[in-house]
């Protein structure tokens, strides 16, 4: 695998990269940092400081981060257990994790409307046990779960992948050692699974961050997030050039956040494999 | 020993909990997939009429067919690209290296609108026609990235020693790559196709800016569906999806192969042995899914290859015709129709605009009629192709001046009004009289219970009616006072949507929303349907409200312009008019259809309001880019609040 042609066998991909990456990315940039009559301006990407684009991108940021924390509390342990059950088990197991996948996402989210609503099903089942209903319908709490739901997946799948490969042996070793469950916690499975963690973080992260679907549909579009913001610049505003120049900084938000948890996976190990 | 009994079971019931949170939505829709109701809130009997529906219904095959060739191709084709790829990345230096795998990321980080939209751009700019190809070529785009990164992993773990050590025994290095190397990243490649495979069929933004006219995916088709609710016959076929996933999945479980790719150090001893007989299963997977492919692209070029003499691309709201309406005129006339949908009239705008697609007619309402034409958009229509016009009530030729000042783009199709509608019971338990003006809207006493219009003007002009102002308004300080009027309501509001009005208000979820007319003579027979212990009332409210129309029109670049004329004048045909008024339910402007109505439905003052009694109906106009902007800002500010 060292001989250096190999290399070439990148090539094809490489055009393609251009051709459908690069150049529509260099359109947004243009679009972007140009105004209507296509003059240069930084009007679109300075756009965020303005209170309602700032307030939704600190409220995309904030519900991301706590669906992303949440579904890590929820997939680490099951990843765990799943583990257990060995590979046979084990790998049909993760793919009753990923089917749910397999319905349209619009039918799923709809299919939460309809449990979560005021005289939803999960409503009716509370009330025939005469217990208080809930209603988080239309709250930020609604997009949560919605996010978390979603994504769950995408977290499980790389921390499960990577704790695969733990070998026993490492952690028997530690308990022979005298280590306690805490003490091999933190010092064995979580450095190394660490990588699996920052790729999950990663798949659900930046999905949440950009979605506008679950939103519209959980939040009653009574909460707007930065995603709300860019779609509606282009498909109803008609204002391309803000909505470019908002991805823009969108993107770079992402950029940032992926280079301060890249640190932590610089072997890239952390594939969703 | 109890202890440990203890935990299985706890470990067993948070792995339930999870599966049941994951599963809760899955098998709502199984259930909606048997409800008699169209409703998704109301349980209106068992039926398998849905089912029926599902397999009857060519729309729905198409997409399915669509979406499983797309899903299949893009992931297949990404594979291969992206392994072959992959393979040439990792011998990369490290900062090229670094700079591919960064673009190769951009994909997955971009919003989907952003990426789709940029795509279309591109394929526009490169001049490929919007279809099949483009869906393709779009999915394929960010299919690769994934399995790239399911395939480098891989990579890097393999043992390069044992590939050079099979070329010094002799081997080519094409063999020793396929004996070496290949089983060792084939969990790699295998997991790739399969995340592939997933996103790709579970896409719908990008597919939705990247399609072409006729072409739908299940995304794509259950989006224009939700305009007026979703077809039940969807939830059967996700029902049936699902139980035939399912049951791949139980079959094949009981083999040892480690489906989703999943590697780990303990088992790889047992999994070398396995490996002969799994190459030879895997090889055998290969072919039969080459061949697949294969007769699939043959059907799929037959398909879409064919082309008619005589065409005509209708560019239409979604729901907004009865299907036989369309066999009938292909009947008659010999012209093959390709019909579309869309959801909102911006979000038809740039497609027309662009030229992306050439359609040859398109439904518009009114302001984005006037928009059209001031953009010079529109072709004149050449009356003479249209005797049936004679059928349209001369009075909404008239009030079509308001956006086609000399009646010369436009034929009125549909027109209604926007009102309240009210659950009787609802408004009766808190203490209220009926509404009847715009500013009820606002009493606190309907605190949760408010379903608002979703759509900036539609917001705005029921903000600017309660002032008393024009909903046609440019006037910054009148448009402020709408503004704070619309951030102060939005505690009482519950939600803000566009036609998930008449669900919410049928399930008894609100006890008022703003409503548009069409959807009142469907709402009244689903209440009597369902036998509900309330009933829902339409109002036009005093201040005045919105007259809208919807219009066809003939864009500038249509390349089937007499078809689109026969197409327009056949829609005008009295029966013609009936059976889709029948259908659709929204008011035809078509006078001799209307006489042959029922007497009631004809009485319905909701579905048919006297012109003369609207007082302070407005139509509304476009009022050009920058007021738009101002609107928008607004808007903006609202729900941002």
């Amino acid at each position: 695998m060292n001989n250096p042609k190999n290399k070439w066998l990148a090539g094809p991909y490489i055009i393609w990269m251009i051709g459908f990456t690069v150049i529509p990315l260099a359109l947004i940039v243009y679009y972007g940092l140009t105004d209507k009559s296509g003059a240069f301006t930084l009007a679109n990407v300075l756009a965020i400081v303005n209170a309602e684009h700032a307030k939704a991108l600190f409220l995309s940021l904030g519900l991301s981060l706590v669906s992303t924390v949440i579904c890590l509390i929820l997939a680490y342990p099951l990843a765990m257990i799943l583990r257990k059950k060995g590979v046979g088990a084990g790998s049909f197991v993760v793919f009753i994790f990923i089917l749910p996948m397999w319905m349209n996402f619009l039918l799923r989210t709809l299919a939460w409307q309809t449990l979560l609503e005021k005289n939803g099903v999960i409503n009716g089942i509370l009330a025939f046990f005469h217990l208080p209903g809930i209603a988080i319908i239309n709250t930020p709490w609604a997009i949560i779960l919605g996010m978390v739901y979603n994504f769950l997946p995408f977290m499980i799948l790389p921390i499960y992948n990577i704790l695969m490969k733990i070998d026993d042996n490492i952690i028997n070793g530690a308990k022979d050692l005298g280590a306690d469950n805490v003490q091999t916690f933190l010092h064995i499975w979580l450095p190394l699974s660490l990588p699996g963690i920052v790729s999950g973080i990663t798949m659900v992260f930046v999905p949440a961050l950009t979605t506008f679907v679950i939103s519209n549909l959980l939040g009653g579009s009574k909460i707007l997030l930065i995603g709300n913001v860019i779609e509606q610049e282009f498909t109803k505003g008609s204002n391309w050039n803000l909505g470019s120049g908002l991805s823009l900084v969108l993107m770079a938000f992402i950029l940032i956040s992926m280079a301060l948890i890249a640190k932590y996976d610089s072997n890239g190990e952390g594939g969703v494999i | 020993m109890k202890t440990k009994g203890f935990k299985k079971f706890i470990e067993d019931f948070y792995m339930v909990i999870i599966l049941l949170f994951l599963y809760a939505p899955i098998f709502t829709m199984m259930v909606l997939s048997f409800n008699n109701s169209k409703s998704r809130t109301r349980w209106g009997g068992f039926t398998t009429h849905w089912y029926r529906q599902m397999f009857d219904n060519s729309a729905i095959t198409d997409a399915l067919y669509n979406t499983l060739v797309i899903a299949f191709l893009s992931a297949l084709l990404a594979t291969i690209i992206g392994t072959v790829a992959a393979m040439g990345i990792n011998q990369m230096k490290k900062l090229p290296k670094a700079v591919v795998m960064g673009v190769n990321n951009i994909p997955m980080l971009n919003s989907e609108v952003v990426t789709g939209i940029s795509l279309m751009l591109v394929f526009i700019a490169f001049g490929i026609t919007l279809g099949f190809k483009t869906i393709l070529l779009a999915h394929i785009t960010f299919n690769i990235p994934y399995v790239i990164l399911n395939v480098m992993p891989k990579l890097k773990q393999t043992d390069r020693y044992a590939y050079e050590a099979a070329q010094d025994l002799g081997a080519t290095p094409v063999k020793a790559f396929f004996r070496i190397v290949f089983p060792d990243i084939l969990p790699g490649i295998l997991s790739g196709f399969l995340m592939a495979f997933t996103m790709s069929l579970d896409d719908f933004i990008i597919t939705h800016f990247t399609r072409g006219a006729g072409i739908n995916t299940l995304s794509t088709l259950i989006y224009s569906e939700v305009r007026r609710g979703i077809q039940p016959s969807m939830y059967a076929l996700s029902t049936v999806i699902f139980v035939t996933v399912l049951a791949l999945l139980l079959i094949t479980n009981f083999e040892p192969e480690n489906q989703a790719g999943i590697s780990a150090s303990k088992v790889q001893e047992t999994m070398r042995k396995r490996r002969r007989n799994n190459n030879i299963r895997k090889g055998f997977l290969v072919f039969s899914a080459f061949t697949i492919v294969a007769s699939v692209s043959f059907t799929a070029y037959q398909k879409y290859s064919t082309t008619h003499s005589d065409e005509l691309f209708v560019y239409n709201w979604g729901e907004y015709i009865d299907d036989a309406v369309i066999e009938m005129f292909e009947e008659e006339t010999g012209i093959h129709v390709t019909y579309d949908m869309f959801e909102t009239n911006e979000e038809m705008y740039p497609v027309i605009e662009a030229g992306a697609v050439r359609y040859d007619v398109v439904c518009p309402s009114d302001y984005m009629i006037q928009k059209m034409v001031e953009n010079g958009l529109l072709a004149e229509i050449n009356f003479e192709n249209i005797p049936n016009l004679a059928n349209i009530d001369p009075l909404f030729m008239e009030h079509s001046r308001s956006f086609d000042p000399e009646n010369r783009y436009s034929v009125p199709y549909t027109w209604g009004t926007v009102g309240i509608l009210y659950n009787t019971r609802l408004v009766e338990e808190l203490g209220l009289e009926p509404p009847a003006r715009w500013s009820d809207l606002w009493n606190p006493a309907y605190e949760g219970e408010i379903l608002m219009q979703d759509s900036v003007r539609d917001a705005f002009m029921v903000a600017l009616k309660s002032l008393g102002y024009s909903m046609n308004t440019e006037n910054p300080d009148e448009l402020a006072q709408a503004r704070d009027l619309l951030i102060a309501q939005k505690p009482l509001v519950q939600a803000y949507v566009i036609d998930q009005v008449r669900d919410k208000m049928i399930g008894g979820e609100a006890a008022i929303g703003v409503i548009y007319s069409g959807e009142m003579l469907y709402i009244q027979d689903e209440v009597a349907n369902l036998g509900l212990d309330y009933s829902l009332e339409y109002v036009i409210p005093q201040e005045g409200t919105n007259l809208w129309f919807d219009s066809w029109v003939i864009p500038i670049n249509a390349r089937n312009k007499e078809n689109a004329e026969k197409w327009i004048d056949f829609l005008c045909r009295p029966d013609i008019a009936k059976m889709n008024f029948d259908y659709i339910t929204y008011s035809t402007p078509n006078s001799a259809a209307k006489a042959m109505l029922d007497e009631e439905i004809q009485n319905n003052k909701a579905v048919f309001p006297d012109m003369d009694k609207l007082v302070n109906g407005e139509v509304f106009r476009y009022l050009g880019d920058k007021v738009d902007g101002i609107y928008n800002d607004m808007w903006k500010e609202v729900k941002s609040n």
